[in-house]
C-alpha cells in the first residue's frame, strides 16, 4: 500500500490511517505505542506516543509520553515531535521537551516512507546510544509544564 | 471514524465464548516487549478489571501494571471502551518493577519479568515473576561451583572398574571423585580422553546413552522433560554430543557460541521470555536435579532452538537449557551429588592376588571411601593407566579381572562377589531396583566391551547379534555385509544400515 518506493504517493489521510491501525493492533515489538490524542480527530493530526525505556540505561523501567503533531503536509515532511514526560537527552529541549528536528537523524533526514512508528522507535534507540544512556534522569513521573 | 479504519472487530459476533449474557467477550492481545498473551475480557470492562485479568495471567500485582494503548496510558476508572479497545487489538503493558536495580545479568534469562523489569537479578525479592525466576537462578548456579561434567560419569564407572577391581564401592560416589581428580587436572583429562579405550566406548552411542539413562536423576529428569529423552534418542545427537565431549576446546567453541545465540534472543520480543521458560523448565531441574553433561550437550549440538513465542519464530522449538552464563566448567558440569550411601567395599580380592596390580589397589584399599581418589596409588595409577592404555588392557584381561567383572556385573547390588573376602562395611546402597538393572546391563557392556577389546571370548557376531537380528528383520539379509557394517560402526545399528545403503548402488 505505502509504496513510496514505486514513486506512488499515498494521500496523508490513508497513511495515517494506516498508521492508526498499526498503533491500535501493537505491530512492532511492543516498546513504543502510538494513537490518536483524541478519537474524535478527524484530521488526524494530533498523536500520542509512548516509548518504554530500554533497559540497562537510566531510561528504564520509565514510560515516556509524548505528543507527535502530524502537519497538513506529513508524510512529506516530518511531525513534529515533543516529549510530555522530563527527559534528559541529547536533542530534546530540557525545558519543554520539544524534540530538535535537527538533531535527531531521521527527522533531519526525514523520508516519506518513515513514520511515527519509525520516530518512536528512532528515539529509543537514541536512548541507548553511549552518549544517552548514562543521563541523569529526573525524578519518574515528571512532566513538562506545557 | 478513525478508529475503526482498518479493523473488523466483529465484535457482534464473537459469542463464542462464554455467552456472558451482557456484555460481548473481546479478546485483547496484551504484549509486553518480551511476552504476549491473549486475554479474554468483557468489552465494556474497566481498565481496573482488565487489569485484574492481566495480573493473574502474567503473576504480576494489578499495582505494577501499567497498561498502554494508542499512546495513552490506560488509567484504572477508564472502561476498555473509552479508548477504543476491541476485538484484536493490542495494548501494550508494562509491569513495573519495586525496584529499579539495573541488573548485569542480562544474559541470562531467568532475569526478570517482561517489561523494563529487567533490572531484577536473582538479588533482589521482587513480587513480580522476576522474583521467582531470580531465585532458582540464584540458587541455580550455586550448587555447581565445580562439577566435573558427567560425560566421565561413564568414564567414572569405567576407571572405577579397571581400577579397583570391582569399583564396587559406592558407584556414584566413585564417579563423584573421579570426575573431581580428572577435573583438578586437566593433563589427566585431555590423556584419558585421548584413550583410545575412552574413545572407542564413546562412539558406542548406545553404551553412552544406557550410562546416562542409569543415573538415576538423569531419569526423573527424564520424567519430567521428554524433550530429553527424545534426544537421547537420537543416536545422531549422541554423536555429534559425544564428538564434542571428545574434543574439549570443541566443546568450548559450541559453549560460547551458544552463549552468544542466546544472549541474542533476549533482544528478540517474546524471546526473553522464552529464555526464562526455558530456564526454568529446564536449566532448573537439570541444576538440581545433577544431571549429567550429556543433558547439557545435546542441548549445544541443537544450537540455539528456541522459542515457539511466535513473535520471531525463527528457530524452532526447544527449549535448551542455559548452560553457560556461569561458565563453561559450570555449565558443562553436573553434579552427581547422588552421594547415597557410603563407599565401601574393598578391593581386597585383587590386590590379594596379583603383585602386579596390587600395590595401586592395595593403597587404595585401605584409604577406601572419600579419600580414596585422593591417595598417591590412585593418582599413580590413573596416570599409569591414561599413559599406557595397554596396561588397562592388560588388567582387564587378566582371567580373575574377568570373573569378578562378569560376577560384578550380575550382581544386583554391585557389591564383591562373596567370594571375596571384602568386609563391606556396609552394603553399597543402591538408588532402585531399576537402576540396578540399567546398571547391570551398563556394566555388561562394558564388560563386552573390554572383552571385544581384548577380542577373546566374544566374536563380533556374538556382540552384535542384537543388532543383526534388527538388521535382517529391516531386510537387510546380507548377514556379512551386516557384520562388517556393524563392526565398522561399532554396533550403532543407523550408522551401519547408511553404510550400507552407501554401498549398495541404488
Amino acid at each position: 500500500m505505502m509504496a513510496a518506493s514505486s514513486g506512488v504517493k499515498v494521500p496523508r489521510n490513508f497513511r495515517l490511517l494506516e498508521e492508526l491501525e498499526e498503533g491500535q493492533k501493537g505491530v512492532g515489538d511492543g516498546t513504543v505505542s502510538w494513537g490518536l490524542e483524541d478519537d474524535e480527530d478527524m484530521t488526524l493530526t494530533r498523536w500520542t506516543g509512548m516509548i518504554i525505556g530500554p533497559a540497562r540505561t537510566n531510561y528504564e523501567n520509565r514510560i515516556y509520553s509524548l505528543k507527535v503533531e502530524c502537519g497538513p503536509k506529513y508524510p512529506e515532511v516530518p511531525p513534529t515531535v515533543r516529549f510530555v514526560t522530563k527527559i534528559s537527552m541529547n536533542g530534546i529541549n530540557n525545558s519543554n521537551g520539544m524534540v530538535d528536528a535537527r538533531s535527531i537523524p531521521i527527522l533531519a533526514k526525514w523520508q516519506n516512507s518513515y513514520s511515527i512508528k519509525v520516530v518512536l522507535q528512532e528515539l529509543r534507540r537514541l536512548m541507548m546510544s553511549k552518549e544517552n544512556m548514562k543521563l541523569p534522569q529526573p525524578p519518574e513521573g515528571q512532566t513538562y509544564s506545557n | 471514524m478513525a478508529e475503526n479504519s482498518g479493523t473488523d472487530p466483529a465484535v457482534e459476533t464473537n459469542t463464542e465464548e462464554n455467552a456472558a449474557a451482557s456484555a460481548t467477550i473481546i479478546k485483547v492481545t496484551v504484549k509486553t516487549p518480551k511476552d504476549k498473551e491473549e486475554i479474554a475480557i468483557a468489552e465494556d470492562s474497566s481498565v481496573s478489571q482488565f487489569k485484574e485479568e492481566i495480573s493473574k495471567r502474567f503473576k504480576a500485582k494489578q499495582d505494577q501494571l501499567v497498561l498502554i494503548f494508542a499512546g495513552k496510558i490506560l488509567k484504572d476508572g477508564d472502561t476498555l471502551g473509552q479508548h477504543g479497545i476491541k476485538d484484536g487489538l493490542t495494548v501494550h503493558l508494562v509491569i513495573k518493577t519495586a525496584q529499579k536495580s539495573s541488573s548485569g545479568s542480562s544474559q541470562t534469562s531467568a532475569s526478570s519479568g517482561p517489561g523494563p523489569s529487567q533490572g531484577n537479578t536473582a538479588g533482589t525479592a521482587n513480587p513480580s515473576p522476576a522474583g521467582n525466576l531470580g531465585t532458582p537462578q540464584g540458587s541455580g548456579p550455586s550448587p555447581t561451583p565445580t562439577q566435573p561434567p558427567n560425560i566421565l560419569a561413564g568414564f567414572g564407572d569405567l576407571s572405577g572398574l579397571s581400577n579397583l577391581g570391582m569399583g564396587s564401592a559406592n558407584f556414584m560416589e566413585l564417579q563423584q571423585q573421579m570426575q573431581r581428580q580428572l577435573m583438578s587436572n586437566p593433563e589427566m583429562l585431555s590423556q584419558i580422553m585421548e584413550n583410545p579405550l575412552v574413545q572407542s566406548m564413546m562412539s558406542n552411542p548406545d553404551l553412552m546413552r544406557q550410562m546416562i539413562v542409569a543415573n538415576p536423576q538423569m531419569q526423573q529428569l527424564m520424567e519430567r522433560n521428554p524433550e530429553i529423552s527424545h534426544m537421547l534418542n537420537n543416536p545422531e545427537l549422541m554423536r555429534q554430543t559425544m564428538e564434542l565431549a571428545r574434543n574439549p576446546a570443541m566443546m568450548q567453541e559450541m559453549m560460547r557460541n551458544q552463549d552468544r545465540a542466546l544472549s541474542n534472543l533476549e533482544s528478540i520480543p517474546g524471546g526473553y521470555n522464552a529464555l526464562r521458560r526455558m530456564y526454568t523448565d529446564i536449566q532448573e531441574p537439570m541444576f538440581s536435579a545433577a544431571r549429567e553433561q550429556f543433558g547439557n550437550n545435546p542441548f549445544s549440538a541443537l544450537g540455539g532452538n528456541t522459542d515457539n513465542s511466535g513473535v520471531q519464530p525463527s528457530r524452532t522449538e526447544n527449549r535448551e537449557p542455559l548452560p553457560n552464563p556461569w561458565g563453561p566448567p559450570d555449565a558443562s558440569a553436573a553434579t552427581t551429588t547422588t552421594a547415597s550411601g557410603t563407599a565401601t567395599t574393598t578391593s581386597s580380592t585383587t590386590s590379594s592376588t596379583t603383585p602386579s596390580v596390587s600395590n595401586p589397589l592395595g593403597i587404595s584399599s585401605s584409604s577406601l571411601g572419600n579419600g580414596m581418589f585422593n591417595s598417591p596409588g590412585m593418582q599413580s595409577l590413573m596416570q599409569q593407566i591414561s599413559e599406557n592404555p595397554q596396561l588397562m588392557q592388560n588388567m582387564l584381561s587378566a582371567p580373575y579381572m574377568r570373573t569378578m567383572m562378569q560376577s560384578l556385573s550380575q550382581n544386583p547390588d554391585i557389591n564383591p562377589p562373596p567370594s571375596g573376602p571384602a568386609p563391606a562395611p556396609a552394603p553399597t546402597p543402591t538408588p532402585a531396583a531399576g537402576t540396578n538393572t540399567a546398571q547391570q546391563q551398563l556394566m555388561q557392556q562394558m564388560l563386552q566391551m573390554f572383552a571385544g577389546g581384548n577380542a577373546l571370548t566374544q566374536t563380533p557376531e556374538v556382540r552384535f547379534q542384537q543388532q543383526l537380528e534388527q538388521l535382517s528383520a529391516m531386510g537387510f539379509i546380507n548377514r556379512e555385509a551386516n557384520l562388517q557394517a556393524l563392526i565398522a560402526t561399532g554396533g550403532d545399528i543407523n550408522a551401519a544400515i547408511e553404510r550400507l545403503l552407501g554401498s549398495q548402488p541404488s
